[in-house]
């Protein structure tokens, strides 16, 4: 067990590096890379929990499929030459103390809590387990889910057309 | 499984796909969208009073056909039909995109049907989630591209961290409980309220309904977005929108049981500061639709007082003010819509020489109005009532005071839009406003209906009473 607990907390800190860099990065490109390592951690993560078809799909579709649209979005829309802060110190300073009280509260309150002492029973998830479970017991949840992709796309498509005029990144410029 | 009882939401399904096929054909004329949009939303109607007795349970049981869910559908479906009425001219959106426009408003009705009958977590998520994501489509159809996108941006900005916020919840919910049915949390849950992670968890995932209702801290995008969106939608956002985030804000609650404490000191403060901050801003807005947001703001606070009372005669009384917003907060809209005939915001003085242009419509303001600010014999009075009383017999003497003193602040700018009106005289002499007699139909059933269920509401409130008691 002792193995398994020091690989967790190995992977939760590579995923919160990964993320902090991510987030905090001014080149648009290099975000999304460290993007990639956070979703191959929680990849991991997901293994290591016993779920190994989730594990897989995390791979493919995020750190894939999903990540590779975002390289292709950036390097088309040429946004990177963004010059100014994106948050000035004056806002940026009380959301990190905001941001940091939270973090006290919540492990007070995640540590106070007896659940957070439960021992987790080893358990592995067949994809075939997973799916049934998936499509069987929430198919409604799956149909709606499937609704909205096709919102999404109408939304796109209508983003993508209502702006052939002008160019995506005016429209950024404007709304910063 | 017994299809029959799913009927309405497969209606509201196929109505939306029978938009979806008309947008990709792109050849038909915005008169005959909005006539099929008009038969399709009445029919919706009918289908929903029809369906009105049914009672079951879908889905593994995570969808609950109940009167409760039945009525709030049907309130859904007026809600819509009524803001389909007065998209006969549709100015804010872009002819070509009209069929779009409608299908994303039915799907979104149909989104928030789906979201009074879940008692699954992860279907109210998804189906909150739904909602969402056509408002801010619908947001962005407007046809002064930067205001809508601007607006669409921020509401979906609020809403992905409300959203982000109340998934975070669920998560500690389902870590404490280990169960994700309402049902079942209402069996685990009472016993373990007061263990602070449970407390954390319940309001971090009411601030995904807080966002929908726009209650304080989730209430920033309101203004802009009623200000930005096309004012058809603005009308829809306040009222069909608020019907849902109100009936599943009362689901949720009542897995809490009688619970006192913390759960209900922090509902009494977001209430308290949600109506205090709506109607001080209202005071000083020009824009009749950022008005309007405020207003509706505060009205949240006025409704959650209902809901933190967490009886029976609480939540009846929540639904019944539900309706009463649905019928104001429409009328109010109206008489935006039909002044601004090009689908432009309007100020407070351009309602001026109101009652000599189009007298009927002024009245019909002027009562509405009266009923948001809780004016006898309006049903906005009687829905405060209601609410109030409710909270009275739990002894929130305070909150009632607090709640009177905002009545009292929010009769000053509801005063105001009646004298721009009905006092305040034009610049230039007013052009009579021609109104169409199909509108004057609507414009007498609205006064009627203000005025009967302010005067007689018992048959409408003994409705609420049977719905919500199957709550409990």
């Amino acid at each position: 067990m002792l193995l398994y607990t020091i690989l967790f907390y190995l992977l939760s800190a590579l995923i919160l590096a990964a993320t902090g860099l991510a987030v905090t990065r001014r080149n648009l490109v290099h975000a999304v890379v460290y993007l990639v390592i956070s979703f191959f951690g929680s990849a991991m993560l997901f293994y290591l929990l016993g779920a190994p078809f989730l594990a897989a799909l995390e791979v493919i579709i995020y750190a894939g499929a999903v990540m590779i649209l975002f390289l292709f979005i950036i390097m088309m829309l040429r946004v990177a030459d963004f010059e100014e802060q994106m948050f000035p110190p004056g806002q940026s300073i009380p959301a990190a103390i905001l941001a940091l009280g939270y973090l006290g509260i919540g492990a007070v309150l995640i540590f106070s809590d007896p659940g957070s002492r439960a021992p987790l029973l080893p358990a592995a998830a067949e994809p075939r387990v997973f799916g049934s479970y998936l499509f069987v017991k929430h198919w409604l949840a799956i149909e709606v889910v499937s609704l909205l992709l096709l919102v999404a796309l109408v939304g796109a498509l209508y983003i993508g057309r209502a702006n052939k005029a002008r160019t995506v990144a005016t429209v950024n410029k404007e709304n910063v | 499984m017994n299809w029959a009882l799913f009927n309405t939401e497969i209606f509201y399904f196929c109505a939306a796909v029978v938009f979806l096929v008309l947008a990709m054909l792109r050849q038909t004329g915005h008169r005959t969208s909005y006539h099929t949009a008009l038969f399709l939303a009445a029919l919706g109607v009918v289908v929903c009073i029809g369906t009105l007795h049914l009672d079951g349970l879908l889905f593994l049981e995570s969808y609950r056909i109940d009167l409760f869910s039945q009525v709030c559908k049907a309130l859904l479906a007026m809600g819509l039909l009524l803001v389909v009425c007065l998209c006969s001219e549709l100015e804010g959106v872009a002819a070509e995109w009209h069929n779009e426009f409608y299908m994303l408003l039915f799907t979104c009705t149909l989104a928030m049907m789906l979201l009074v009958s879940s008692v699954h977590m992860i279907t109210i998520y998804v189906s909150l989630e739904l909602s969402s994501y056509t408002l801010y489509v619908m947001v962005a159809l407007r046809r002064d591209k930067v205001t809508g996108t601007k607006a669409a941006l921020k509401y979906f900005l609020v809403g992905v961290v409300a959203s982000a916020v109340m998934l975070f919840g669920l998560a500690l919910l389902y870590a404490a409980c280990g169960a994700t049915y309402l049902t079942d949390l209402v069996r685990l849950l009472p016993p373990l309220l007061n263990r602070p992670l449970v407390m954390t968890a319940l309001l971090l995932t009411l601030c995904g309904f807080f966002f929908k209702l726009a209650v304080f801290p989730f209430h920033f995008w309101a203004p802009d977005v009623y200000a930005g969106a096309p004012n058809q939608l603005a009308a829809y956002i306040a009222t069909a929108s608020k019907v849902a985030a109100i009936a599943i804000l009362m689901r949720v609650t009542a897995v809490a049981g009688d619970a006192t404490g913390f759960l209900v000191d922090s509902l009494v403060v977001v209430a308290i500061v949600s109506m205090t901050v709506g109607n001080l801003v209202a005071l000083v807005q020009k824009d009749l639709k950022r008005l309007l947001a405020y207003s509706s703001i505060a009205h949240a606070g006025y409704v959650l007082i209902g809901i933190l009372s967490l009886t029976p005669a609480g939540y009846s009384g929540a639904l019944f003010y539900a309706l009463a917003l649905v019928v104001m907060k429409f009328t109010c809209f109206l008489v935006v819509i039909k002044v601004a005939d090009d689908g432009r915001n309007i100020d407070l003085d351009q309602l001026a020489g109101l009652h000599r242009r189009a007298p009927l419509l002024a009245m019909a303001l002027m009562l509405a109005v009266f009923g948001l600010a809780g004016i006898p014999p309006t049903v906005g009075f009687t829905a405060k009532l209601l609410v109030f009383n409710a909270a009275m017999q739990n002894g929130y003497l305070t909150l009632i005071l607090i709640a009177m003193f905002n009545v009292v602040i929010s009769l000053y700018y509801y005063l105001l839009i009646v004298k721009a009106a009905y006092l305040t005289e034009p610049a230039a002499e007013p052009a009579p406003m021609p109104v169409s007699g199909p509108v004057k139909g609507l414009v007498f059933a609205l006064v009627g209906t203000m005025l009967v269920t302010g005067i007689a509401p018992h048959y409408l409130i003994e409705l609420a009473r049977r719905a919500t008691r199957v709550l409990f």
